[in-house]
This record gives C-alpha cells, structure tokens and sequence, in this order.
C-alpha cells in the first residue's frame, strides 16, 4: 500500500481557547507523546504542532486513513495523552489528507491560517515542532520533505508578498506611534492586559526600543505568569488591574471581554495619581477592551486595532490582493510537493509491474519450452527473445504513461489505478528522497 | 543705504528663506532642506546681529531704545535661544516657527524704523545693559516657549485626531515637546523676574520710584503673574501637554500686545517719552 498524508487537528477557527488550552501539549509531553504516537499502527511517521491556536497531528500514515479509521485513532490518542473526554473536543476537530493536509501545512507555516494573518511567530513554532519530532525520531523522509517545503513556502509567501509584513507593521505602528508621544522608553512602562500574538509582538517591540518594564495581566494568573517569564515582566494579578494602571505609560489591551475593562473615569482618576503623566492605550481587542472615550482625555491617546490598520496604510483591497497572490504560491508549490510525493510511488510501480509481467512471462516461457520437442538453442533464444518483445511492447505505453504523468490538478490517481489493474504493490520503504530533495531549493 | 539697512535687509530675507526652507522640509521631509533652513537661520542671525551692532555703534549705546530697536533686538534674542536649543535637540517643526516669527517680528519693527534717539542723561547707567539684556532674554526664552507649544498643539491634534503619517513621525515627541516647553518657562521665568527687579531698581536710580504702574510696567506684572500661576500649577498640580502649551501661548500673546498695543496707544516711560 501506498502512504499519505493526514492532519488531524484544531484551531482557534475550529475550537474555543478554553479547549485549545486544555489540548495543547507542553514541550515536555512532547517527546513521550510523539513515541506513542509513530507507534499507533498505520502511522508510518508523526510530528505534533501545538501552539496558543491549534494543536495539530502532521503525520504520514498507509493509504486510505479514512478507510482505515486513522483520523479516529489519532483523536482517540490526543483524548488519551491529554486525559480529556473525547466528547469535549471531538467536534471542533478536522481532517485533512492528501494535498488538503499538504495545503494545510503550507497554509499554517505561512501565516495564513493564523489569527493575526501574516504574523511571523508561527513559522518559528512549527519548525520547533518539527525539530522536536526529528529529535523524537518520528519523523521519517516523507514529515522531513513536507515540513521543508512549509518553511519554504513561508518563506516565498513571505518574500514575495505584502502579506507577512502586515501583522508586524500593525505592531510596529503601534510602537511607531508610542514614539510620537514619547522620547525615550528606558524611563517607561508597558502593560499588557490579555495576551495574544499582536500583544505580545508589540511588548516584544517595546522591549527592543529598551522598555523598562512590562506588567502582564491575564485572566488566569498562571498564563500571566508564563508570559512574564517570557518578557522578563511582572505579572498582575487580573483583578488588580486598576490599582497597578498609574503605573503603565503604554497599556495593550488584547482581552476577551464582552464589556470594556478601562472606563474613562478610570483613567481620570489614574491620571490624577499620576500627576498627568501621559498614556498611551493600543486597544487590539475585538470588542475593544478601552472605552472610546478615553481618547477624550488630556494626556490620553487611544488606538484601537482599525486605527493602527490605517496607519499601515494598507487598504482592504491591497490586502486582500496580497492574500490571493499568497494564496497561489500556495497552490503551486502543493502541486509541486505533490508530484515529488506521488513520484515517490511511480518508480516502485513501475518496477512491480515489470517484475510481476517479467515473472508470468518466464512461467509461461519455461512452460512453452517444457512442452517443446526440439529443444535447439536457437529456439529457446527465439521465444524467449519474441516474448520479451511482446511484453515490452504492451508495458511501453502504461510504463511510459506512469513516468511522465503529471497530475496537476489531482482529479486522477493513475498510480493507484495501474497497482490495482496489475495488482502490485510496492515496497513502502523502499524510496528515499535525498536525491530529489535537492531541486527543492 | 547704510551698512545697518543692508544687514537689516539681508536678515529678513534670510529669514523668509528660512521659514520656506523648514516649512518644505515638514512638507517633503527632505533632510538636505533642513540644514539649508539651519544655515540660512545662522545667516540671518548675524546679519541681525550686524544690523544691532552697526546701530548700537551710531547711537552710542545699546540699541534697544525705539520701538524699532525693541523689537529688532527681541526678534534676533529668539533666534539666538533657538538656536543655541538646535545644538542640544533636533527641532527643525520649532525652527520653521522661530524662523516666521523672527521675520514677521522684524518686519514689523522695520514699520516703526525711526532715527536714533538720545538718551537722556538720568538713564544712561549700567542699569539700562543690564534691565533690557535680563528682560529681554526671558521675553526671548518665553518666545522660544511660544514656538514649542504651537508645535506642540499641532503635533498633540495630529495624535488625537489620527492623522497618522510621515509628518507626524518627524514632528518632535510630546514628551519632548512639552519638557522644553517647561525648561523654557523655568528659565523664562526666572529671567523675567530679574528683568522686572532690575527695572524697578533702574526707575529707583533715575526717576527716584521703584514702581510707577506705567503701562509696560502693567502688563509685565500681568505676565509675570500669569507665568508664576502656570509654573505652580505645573508643579503642583501636574499640568503638562495641551493644557500648560495653551496657557503658554496665550502668556506669550500678552506680551506681544503689551510691546504693540502698549507702546502705540499707551507710550509710557517705556514707549521713547522719558520724562
């Protein structure tokens, strides 16, 4: 049987933080987890992709998963590893294969997938990811080949695209535009109220202009005090948020809050604390975490997330072209992925079939030959040479078909089509992908 | 043409020149426009300068008498500070507004162009240097401190109203903005407080009375007031940014209709009539 690839997995489309929370493996389940993982049966290699937005199961398994039940039986092992009812989580998961997960992949490496399109982390986190399955040995040629084409996807889509930039510029705009009110940042505060990717890229360009300190208050004190570690802040206590605000020149808000967590009269009497020192909110909560009103204030400055999506300058139309040019780099380059993939089975059919036919015809041959009186040498070479010919020339058009087929869109699987006309089935082992891995780059 | 009138001219074109060149660099952000604003602001400066000197040198004592000299005199003060201030701090948004200011200043004080005047006997000491140098120069700083918040107001507008751009980046911050808009004061003031003792010492050593509510004498105290309520509440009640920048320029307006409204309508001792 032929492989395949399979995802199985959620994501901030699919489920709620609540279950990516539980889901979601730390780095030291990791190694354990992906042991048990390649050893579940039909799983030829695995990696495991967990970040804050999805947990994922990148994993090269036997043909036909479905058919199989393997996507069931990676749910029922993600239920198992994290100790959590099936039921729970079971209908915000999806599944991929074949050049869906490969799409997959390159679309989550390449930030499409992301909360924050086009926000540079993720790369890093699926290549850690990957490194941790390689480190596991669970990753075999196949995760090896698919997870280099994602970095260099993103790489291209990065490149080659406005898109990257978008998500790092909504961060540096907010941090361009901390600089319009304030000189230095050596002197100054940043809190952080909620964590989420844009927040916490934006604390990160704080940090680089040299930030003195960043609070972090989140809704659960232990992700607070994760987050804190990260940027060498404080964490704070989420209830408290009031009390430690006087202290903040820059406030982020990125919470999920149904009601505004800053009101004006809050800020008011914050400033008077603060003896009129100015401050600077960046609202990147939808819905806003900052009353609007705030902007009203003396020494207050208010942006909410549309307004420093303005200060990108990008309109919806740029943005939305950036996305379909990305898009298409996308799809080109999970065709070309996957003509690599099927090629790795084109060769092994080819010579199955030939050593099958070679097989019946030797049979046949020494059969024919059995019942031959004469048994001259000139006619065993003249049977053997007229049969050879026959079945060369029968094989040469299916053998020449297979080589250069080029499914381009995929709607055909001529390799699995010619090992059931043959009935043959190729080692899956056999092929390996260095040499082909180099026209990669 | 006298070597004053041509130093006077050639200053006020400098200056004109100036305001254009900063104001095409808030425009086009070209940093070459920026020095050639700089350059041709120094320029002016000492053609100012020379224009003072090559009059001080005819009058035979400090020209600071006529509303002319005032005025010339304050005007080349301002630029002096600025640009003394440019050396520390990169503020090409203050000097467009230093650079109109000084040739709007001086301009207007070519319209009182008058003659020298004697100066009567009573008055000549070393008082006169002294007074008009002290108050002067806090005039000067506080003019300085007009040009900020003007920047300041426009910047801190710009941020409120979410003009987001270029111009908005090449602008000086806030915080910049509004600390030296409170040096200014804090020197300002000081110098205004030395100008005023120093005249009424002056008024005591030649018109035999330390105070003789004579209407630049007036409006001096009104600024004056006006200034010590705004540093207070600075300090106290921590006003700063569009508050203490609005309060500022309208300190700054008081003094200039003190000079105009107070020399053309209320000539006083301060006005040319000495007696």
């Amino acid at each position: 049987m032929g492989r395949d690839i399979l995802i199985v997995g959620l994501s901030h489309h699919t489920a709620p933080v609540a279950v990516r929370e539980r889901l979601g493996f730390s780095q030291a389940d990791l190694q354990p987890a992906l042991g048990r993982l390649a050893g579940l049966d039909g799983v030829h290699e695995a990696a495991i992709v967990s970040t804050c937005n999805r947990v994922e199961v990148v994993a090269c398994v036997e043909e036909d998963a479905h058919a199989h039940g393997l996507d069931a039986k990676i749910s029922e092992f993600l239920a198992a590893e994290r100790k959590m009812p099936h039921a729970e989580f079971a209908s915000h998961l999806y599944a991929h294969s074949g050049r869906e997960g490969v799409r997959h992949l390159f679309r989550v490496a390449s930030s499409l997938d992301s909360m924050v399109v086009g926000e540079p982390q993720i790369l890093g986190q699926v290549k850690d990811h990957y490194e941790e399955a390689a480190l596991a040995g669970t990753s075999g040629s196949v995760l090896h080949r698919v997870f280099h084409r994602a970095f260099a996807v993103a790489k291209r889509v990065r490149t080659e695209t406005g898109i990257a930039g978008k998500a790092v510029s909504v961060a540096s705009a907010a941090v361009d535009l901390a600089g319009t009110i304030f000189e230095t940042f050596d002197d100054k505060t940043a809190m952080l109220i909620g964590a989420g990717t844009m927040s916490e890229l934006a604390a990160r360009h704080l940090k680089s202009q040299g930030v003195a300190s960043v609070m972090i208050a989140t809704r659960t004190f232990e992700r607070a005090v994760a987050v804190a570690r990260e940027f060498e802040g404080v964490p704070v206590p989420f209830d408290r948020v009031a009390e430690y605000l006087k202290l903040a020149d820059v406030v982020i808000g990125s919470a999920a809050a149904t009601e505004y967590l800053v009101t004006s009269p809050l800020v008011q009497e914050v400033l008077r604390a603060r003896k009129q020192r100015p401050m600077f909110f960046i609202d990147l909560a939808v819905p806003r975490n900052f009353d609007p009103a705030i902007n009203q204030l003396d020494n207050v400055y208010l942006y909410d997330i549309d307004d420093l999506a303005v200060a990108v300058a990008g309109n919806v139309d740029e943005r939305e072209r950036e996305a379909v040019r990305a898009e298409a780099i996308v799809e080109e380059e999970v065709g070309r992925f996957w003509r690599w993939f099927e090629s790795l089975e084109v060769v092994p059919t080819i010579v199955a079939i030939r050593e099958k036919v070679e097989a019946i015809r030797r049979r046949e041959l020494e059969k024919a030959l059995a019942t031959l009186k004469d048994q001259a040498p000139r006619h065993r070479e003249l049977l053997d040479s007229l049969t050879s010919s026959i079945v060369n020339k029968i094989l040469h058009t299916p053998i020449s078909t297979l080589k250069h087929y080029d499914d381009r869109d995929g709607t055909l699987d001529l390799i699995t089509s010619a090992r059931r006309l043959f009935d043959v089935e190729p080692p899956s082992s056999a092929t390996d992908d260095d040499e082909s891995d180099k026209e990669s780059t | 043409m006298t070597p004053e009138l041509l130093f006077l001219k050639a200053a006020l074109v400098a200056y004109l020149l100036a305001t254009g060149a900063f104001g095409l660099y808030l425009l086009l952000l070209h940093p070459i426009s920026r020095l050639v604003g700089l350059s041709l602001l120094l320029a002016a400066f000492l053609a100012h300068g020379g224009a003072i000197v090559a009059r001080s040198i005819t009058a035979g004592h400090i020209a600071v008498i006529t509303d002319y000299e005032a005025l010339s005199f304050f005007a080349w003060l301002v630029v002096g500070v600025y640009v003394a201030v440019e050396l520390r701090y990169r503020l090409p948004a203050v000097g467009a507004v230093v650079a109109a200011l000084a040739f709007v200043v001086t301009l207007g004080s070519a319209v009182f162009y008058s003659g020298v005047r004697e100066l009567p006997p009573n008055l000549r000491s070393a008082w006169l240097f002294v007074h008009v140098t002290l108050a002067f120069l806090g005039n000067a700083v506080l003019a300085l401190a007009f040009c900020v918040s003007l920047v300041y107001l426009f910047q801190e507008r710009q941020l409120k109203e979410k003009r987001i751009g270029e111009r908005m980046r090449r602008l000086p911050s806030l915080e910049t903005l509004d600390q030296l808009n409170y040096r200014a004061l804090s020197w300002g003031f000081p110098l205004l407080t030395l100008g005023i003792i120093t005249g009424a010492f002056w008024g005591k050593y030649s018109w035999g009375t330390f105070w003789s509510w004579e209407p630049r004498e007036t409006f001096s105290l009104i600024v004056w007031i006006l200034y010590a309520g705004l540093l207070q509440a600075r300090l106290v009640a921590g006003w700063r940014g569009r508050r203490l920048a609005t309060v500022t320029i309208i300190g700054f307006a008081v003094v200039l209709v003190s000079f105009v409204f107070g020399n053309v309508f209320f000539p006083g001792k301060h006005g040319g009539s000495f007696d």
